[in-house]
């Protein structure tokens, strides 16, 4: 039995279950629900964490060389990135959104024919690591586990994915209460959330995030290419789309700041960017034609 | 009268000559307009991805039909990244960042230097998003060092005002996030320019270099030696890797050796050989061998071998051979009347050689593997020549490319990561506090202002007022 995919199950099963208790805190206000939910986003992270391990010592290189393997550090980075969230700003009904987002991604990546998720030998080509950390690891033996361009270009790229979907899932409720809110409708599920202006600012620091570190994956690609090509920049569908999407994003931070958008219009905004993201990631590895075998 | 009205004749000119050169700049000066070039680029973009760039008219022709086909030709989708069109818009963004720069920039930075001697209402603290009131039963002066205490620990810078029972004071933080944005636009001035500069000054070339023989490096003053070409193996009988060893010389001197391969590259003086293919030469062979033909028996003597360029004496006869031509794909072309080779295939192998009587030339036929005897080797003779086989010459592949302008592009990142650091990261933070003590206890009024990043500021606020209320015993509000 292949280790990671034990930790798969269990991950899956505890995400569904995380989002359950993050539920039941945002219906019942119980404090203990609370608290039992982001102990299990916890274990939910430590598991996924053990996926990426795992899978590491089976194919013997980073684990991101799969459209499977990047979902697993997509899912990480989420959880990792709205665990940091919820520790700064304290706000804890969020959470069954992000987590219904993790649990989805869970099963489409289940979902995923074998050969995407196959722990396979690394093609050649796509062999290149930093010599500073191999000379580094080599002190333990362990210098075939030293990264290079290309897994830090996809690790840096997604972990601006997952600020994009924190975003996306804090747009989607700051549509919902904000029409409560100018409909003077209040339940607990709506006063569950914080104010639709602190969502939000929330939503647009997510953005803030993920801008910076997808033009950090967008570079490193480039520089990767550059050694690889000797071309930095070749207008592929993958490196334009990252581009088209860079620039949504871009656009709504200028809007944001120079011409004051704020609420619905910025949440639509971040909502077709992360539309964008998905393309990017799904639609352009299995529409368009190009050189990214994935992600 | 007159003279007025020249005036106003002058004056209607050079309004309608200002007016449009200020309608001009107001246009460029715009943040519409940045939105709609940032969407304007993301859209366009995508026609890019979706039809498929570079292909041949017949592939578009397939695909979309000939109406569809003219107008992708019209509209330049083909190659949409370099029509003229959109090479327009990143012109626009470019000069719209430089506008909005030399707009914006001098007096930012004016006010961000001269931040301090803002004059200061203390009315006005209560108008700001963030702000406390509280009273305290301390002296104002006391007040005031535990709060000039706190943000200094805090890293703030302090200016404070006033004596005795009325303080003011004024605090700052991260001013230089402010500029985040502007080092951001400069880098993706840098970062064009750098693309620009690749454009016009870099290249792109290949070539097969066979080993032993140096190149001419296109546009640099050294050569290029091919030592070694050598092909690794799996077990499994897979391609492992393309190995070359190459050699750079400079004024006939060997400066510099690396051994390169797939992704390996060598770099030399801002230029880049990569490992990308390897072949069999199509003009040169290593050595050929070649057999001797008694015509009367038709049969084939003992075969000999004969290294390129140089002679062979054939045995058991009088003649001696030469080689000195091969060609893969044999071709002859009857206009200009010389050899080719149709391909770079060893399709029609043939060589030529030249055959010595002693030291008296006497032919220098071709001879052609697949097609023995067709032509005879030496006229009128009761022998011939069979060109049995070879060893042929491996070249490696090599690209060459030079692109001044990547150096460019790396300081423009490197501005960006720099800008963004600053732009989202560093939140430029100001509060303005007023201190006054009336009647045994002290007011103090602290508010502040943040460009970004509210939440943050708010919990700054609250915490500044509870270092100095926490150990004080009346709070109001
Ligand atoms: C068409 C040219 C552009 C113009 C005229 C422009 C103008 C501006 C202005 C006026 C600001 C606000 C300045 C401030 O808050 O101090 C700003 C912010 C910013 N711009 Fe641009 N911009 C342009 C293109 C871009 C592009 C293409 C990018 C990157 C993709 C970019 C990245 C940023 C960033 C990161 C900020 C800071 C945003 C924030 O603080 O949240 N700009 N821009």
């Amino acid at each position: 039995m292949i280790l990671s995919l034990v930790f798969f199950t269990f991950s899956f099963i505890f995400y569904i279950l995380t989002t359950a208790a993050y539920a039941g805190y945002w219906a019942f206000k119980k404090k203990w629900l609370g608290q039992t939910a982001t102990a299990m986003a916890f274990v939910a992270l430590g598991s996924t964490t053990m996926i990426l391990i795992s899978r590491a010592g089976e194919s013997g290189h980073a684990p991101f060389s799969n459209l499977w393997e990047s979902m697993v550090l997509f899912i990480w980075a989420t959880n990792a990135g709205y665990l940091l969230m919820e520790y700064r700003h304290k706000f804890k009904a969020i959470g069954t959104v992000v987590m219904a987002i993790e649990t989805l991604s869970m099963l489409s990546a289940s979902l995923l024919p074998y050969r995407f998720k196959s722990v396979e030998p690394l093609n050649p080509a796509l062999q290149n690591k930093w010599k500073w950390m191999m000379d580094i690891l080599s002190t333990w033996g362990l210098e075939k586990y030293a990264i290079g361009w290309l897994d830090f270009h996809v690790f840096t790229t997604f972990i601006g994915y997952a600020g994009f979907a924190i975003a996306f899932g804090l747009s989607l409720l700051f549509l919902w209460k904000f029409r409560a809110e100018t409909r003077n409708v209040t339940n607990r599920f709506v006063e569950a959330f914080p104010d639709s202006k602190v969502l939000d600012e929330m939503s647009y620091r997510a953005i803030a995030w993920g801008f910076p570190f997808l033009a950090v994956g967008i570079v490193s690609g480039a520089v990767w290419a550059n050694y690889a090509w000797g071309q930095y920049w070749a207008w592929d569908p993958k490196e334009t789309w990252s581009l088209i999407t860079w620039f949504i994003y871009a656009a709504y931070l200028h809007a944001r700041v120079t011409r004051g958008w704020r609420g619905k219009r910025a949440a639509y905004l971040s909502i077709i960017g992360f539309a964008a993201v998905i393309f990017l990631y799904w639609g352009v590895s299995f529409i368009l034609p190009g050189l990214h075998a994935y992600a | 009268m007159a003279e007025k009205a020249n005036e106003a004749a002058g004056g209607v000119e050079s309004r309608w000559y200002r007016t449009l050169g200020s309608r001009i700049w107001y246009f460029l000066n715009s943040l519409k307009l940045t939105l709609f070039i940032l969407i304007g680029l993301a859209v366009t973009s995508i026609f890019g991805t979706v039809v498929e760039q570079n292909q041949s008219i017949e592939k578009y022709i397939e695909a979309y039909g000939e109406q569809w086909t003219s107008f992708i030709y019209y509209a330049r989708l083909q190659d949409m990244y370099h029509a003229w069109w959109f090479l327009a818009l990143l012109a626009m963004l470019a000069v719209n960042i430089v506008v909005c720069t030399f707009e914006r920039f001098p007096p930012k930075w004016k006010s961000l230097l001269n931040h301090r001697n803002d004059k200061f209402d203390p009315r006005l603290i209560d108008k700001f998003s963030h702000h406390e009131t509280v009273r305290l039963n301390e002296s104002a002066d006391t007040v005031r060092a535990k709060l000039e205490g706190v943000l200094k620990k805090r890293r703030y810078g302090v200016d404070s005002s006033g004596s005795g029972k009325e303080f003011h004071l004024y605090a700052w933080k991260g001013r230089i996030g402010r500029l985040g944005s502007d080092f951001t636009h400069i880098s993706l001035l840098v970062i064009l320019m750098g693309a620009i500069i690749g454009s016009y000054y870099g290249y792109k070339d290949f070539t097969g270099i066979i080993e032993g023989k140096s190149i001419t490096v296109p546009q640099a003053d050294f050569k290029l030696r091919l030592d070694k070409f050598w092909i690794e193996y799996y077990d499994t009988g897979q391609v492992k890797q393309y190995n070359s060893v190459l050699t750079v010389v400079e004024d006939g001197k060997d400066v510099f050796q690396k051994q390169i391969w797939v992704n390996e590259p060598l770099y030399y003086k801002g230029i880049r050989f990569y490992q990308s293919s390897y072949g069999q030469a199509w003009n040169k062979v290593e050595e050929a061998e070649i057999a001797l033909k008694l015509k009367a028996k038709d049969s084939l003597e003992e075969s000999f071998r004969v290294k390129w360029d140089s002679v062979e004496k054939v045995p058991g006869s009088k003649y001696s051979v030469k080689l000195v031509g091969f060609t893969g794909d044999f071709a002859y072309d009857e206009a200009t009347n010389t050899v080719f080779s149709k391909s770079p295939e060893p399709n029609n192998p043939a060589i030529n050689i030249e055959i010595y009587d002693g030291d008296k030339l006497v032919s220098t036929p071709w001879l052609f593997m697949k097609y023995p005897g067709i032509f005879p080797a030496i006229p009128d003779s009761d022998v011939d020549m069979v060109y049995i086989g070879h060893k042929g010459l491996w070249y490696s592949g090599i690209s060459i490319n030079k692109d001044p302008g990547t150096n460019v592009v790396w300081v423009g990142t490197s501005i960006m990561g720099f800008g963004f650091i600053l732009a989202f990261f560093v939140y430029h933070r100001r509060i303005w506090v007023y201190i006054k003590e009336e009647g045994g206890s002290t007011e103090v009024k602290i508010g502040g202002t943040i460009n970004k990043n509210q939440l943050v500021f708010e919990r700054d606020i609250k915490e500044l007022t509870d270092s100095i209320t926490s150990d004080s015993a009346s709070r109001g509000r």
